[in-house]
């Protein structure tokens, strides 16, 4: 690295340092006991300078000071350090973000949120599992897998329990259908052979249910105005992202138009017009088969459904005729 | 010579008639049947066919009663399974597949909205080359010799980022709204993507109720290409 991203370095870390410092002795950013911002923030350095973006260009060099500055404060106030994958850096054009991983989100209702721990578990067809609702809340009564079951061709689902110190406890369950709407969203194709949805299933579906059950704990329960806002923002700046790359990436490329017939060329230089009736795919062109089974469930829908037809007949009977 | 009247535009119904002069189609059936009706002076009946681009009720809310009233439906496996539409009138149309209807060819291509089998459509008759693209988060696909462009125009990413900054635009609806729909900003990306050297006039389509400003989208997509706009009614 040059010089000048050097120089670049101690300006930023230093500015980061600073805003955390000020947030700090103000009593609005509360950080985990057991975190230090300078070793995330060290950790986050020697991350960025390997970091590329779409163009395989550092991203310290093609990013917006502005954005490295917000993406490294949004990771602190998170409390999360990217050594630990609970938190990576992906550059939208010129703007770089701070992802946060499943590690992530239960590091913060962990750390933040006094959770005592956090779990994922994958359901599969044939587990036995249960659990009931009181006040809202979902309890597992049993869950007994049995070890033949574990295939990831028959994922049932898959719930993520929050235990606090007290001994009470929060779960999300999702049905695989449930995680699959939630997968739609995701711009990674997750329904392409070889995805990585479809080669880590369980593992997707993990991080899918663990995430839901933070993000909603985290919302609902953190009294933290600024941690609840570096958690929101960073999804929002995500999502945004996530589309503006999609657009560049995909958007006006290849060119479609309508294909002139095969009659067409052969019969030289007729009017298009003409050809038109021809040039009907045969999905669409009733065959004389098809008119007569469209009489026949006519028939038989006027037998059984007289007044229907009735009804409708009048309507196309009362239609003015121009 | 090529004939376009808006019925409806916008989230509350979208309804567009179009006709070459021997065959008049409907894209979308997006309003009361009886709007319909009224919007064609009660001529329903000389529609050659209904193209629908995907399922939400802003666009295929009249589809049964157009069925019953023997309109043809021309829609995708996708679409049709989700408003439960079983009928001899119901042509399942795929991306890519062309097909004629009168004087009519249309090529449907796939489009990127929250819906199993969204399409957009190109229509050809003669000369003239109709591009149709509604409830998408932006195209795929660039088009060769258009004559009329009628696109979604919904909403400019500087208004919606006023709004979400002032609260009235909560992180779900923006969220959805950048995921699905078309934005001004990436319009004029589209549209400086394509050859307009035979375009003659685009249309505006589904203009957001609050995220939108039809003159400054008007003014600024006839500064880009010095064509006639016209920002469907409401």
């Amino acid at each position: 690295m040059s010089e000048k991203v050097v120089a670049f370095k101690e300006n930023i870390v230093e500015v980061v340092g600073k805003q955390i410092d000020l947030l700090q002795k103000k009593d609005e950013l509360t950080l985990p006991p057991n975190y230090s911002p300078k070793n995330a923030l060290m950790s986050a350095w020697l991350i960025l300078q390997e970091t590329v973006d779409r163009n395989r260009s550092p991203v310290l060099l093609s990013c917006t000071k502005t954005s490295i500055v917000n993406s490294l404060l949004d990771m602190v106030i998170q409390g999360l350090n990217p050594a630990k994958k609970q938190c990576y850096f992906i550059a939208y054009g010129k703007r770089l973000t701070c992802m946060r991983s499943y590690f992530g989100s239960m590091a913060i209702v962990k750390n933040l949120v006094g959770a005592k721990d956090v779990y994922g578990e994958i359901l599969y067809e044939g587990d036995d599992f249960s659990y009931e609702i009181k006040n809202g809340n979902k309890i597992i009564l049993r869950h007994v897998q049995k070890f033949k079951d574990i295939d990831s061709e028959r994922i049932a689902g898959a719930y993520c329990t929050i235990v606090f110190e007290d001994g009470k406890e929060s779960t999300e369950v999702m049905s695989i259908q449930q995680i699959k709407k939630a997968w739609k969203k995701s711009n990674m194709d997750p329904g392409k052979e070889g995805s990585v949805h479809k080669e880590f299933a369980e593992e997707m579906c993990r991080r899918t249910v663990i995430n839901r059950a933070c993000k909603r704990f985290i919302n609902s329960s953190s009294d933290s105005a600024m941690l609840v806002g570096a958690v929101n923002r960073a999804d929002e700046i995500a999502a945004e992202a996530e589309v503006d790359e999609e657009v560049k990436e995909k958007a006006n490329k290849e060119v479609i138009d309508i294909k002139p017939g095969k009659e067409e060329s052969k019969e030289k230089d007729k009017p298009k017009e003409k050809d038109t009736p021809k040039k009907k795919p045969p999905t669409l062109q009733k065959t004389k088969e098809q008119i007569a089974r469209e009489k026949r469930e006519t028939e038989r829908r006027g037998m059984f459904e007289g007044q229907a037809v009735f009804k409708e007949r009048k309507l196309t009977n009362r239609r003015p005729d121009f | 010579m090529i004939e376009i009247k808006s019925l409806a535009s916008g989230s509350s119904g979208n309804c567009y008639w179009i006709s070459d002069g021997n065959t008049a189609l409907l894209l979308e059936a997006g309003i009361k049947f009886k709007e319909i009706q009224k919007g064609l002076n009660f001529r329903v009946s000389q529609i050659a066919g209904c193209l629908i681009s995907h399922s939400h009720a802003d666009h295929s809310k009249a589809a049964r009663e157009l069925v019953k009233a023997g309109i043809d439906i021309y829609t995708s496996q996708g679409t049709a399974e989700i408003l439960k539409l079983q009928d001899h009138r119901i042509n399942i149309i795929k991306s890519k597949k062309q097909f004629n209807i009168g004087t009519w060819k249309v090529m449907p291509f796939d489009t990127i909205h929250d819906d199993p089998e969204p399409l957009g459509f190109l229509l050809i008759s003669g000369e003239e080359k109709i591009l149709y693209a509604c409830d998408t988060c932006y195209l795929r696909y660039r088009f060769v010799g258009l004559t009329h462009i009628l696109v979604e125009c919904n909403y400019s990413k500087e208004i919606l980022f006023q709004n979400r900054e002032n609260g009235s635009l909560s992180l779900e609806r923006k969220k959805r709204t950048i995921r699905n729909h078309f934005s001004l900003e990436d319009v004029k990306e589209f549209l400086k993507a394509n050859d307009l050297g035979k375009v003659r006039e685009i249309h505006l389509l589904h203009l957001s109720d609050s995220n939108s400003d039809a003159g400054i989208f008007k003014r600024e997509i006839q500064s880009l290409t010095g064509k006639e706009i016209y920002v469907a009614k409401k």
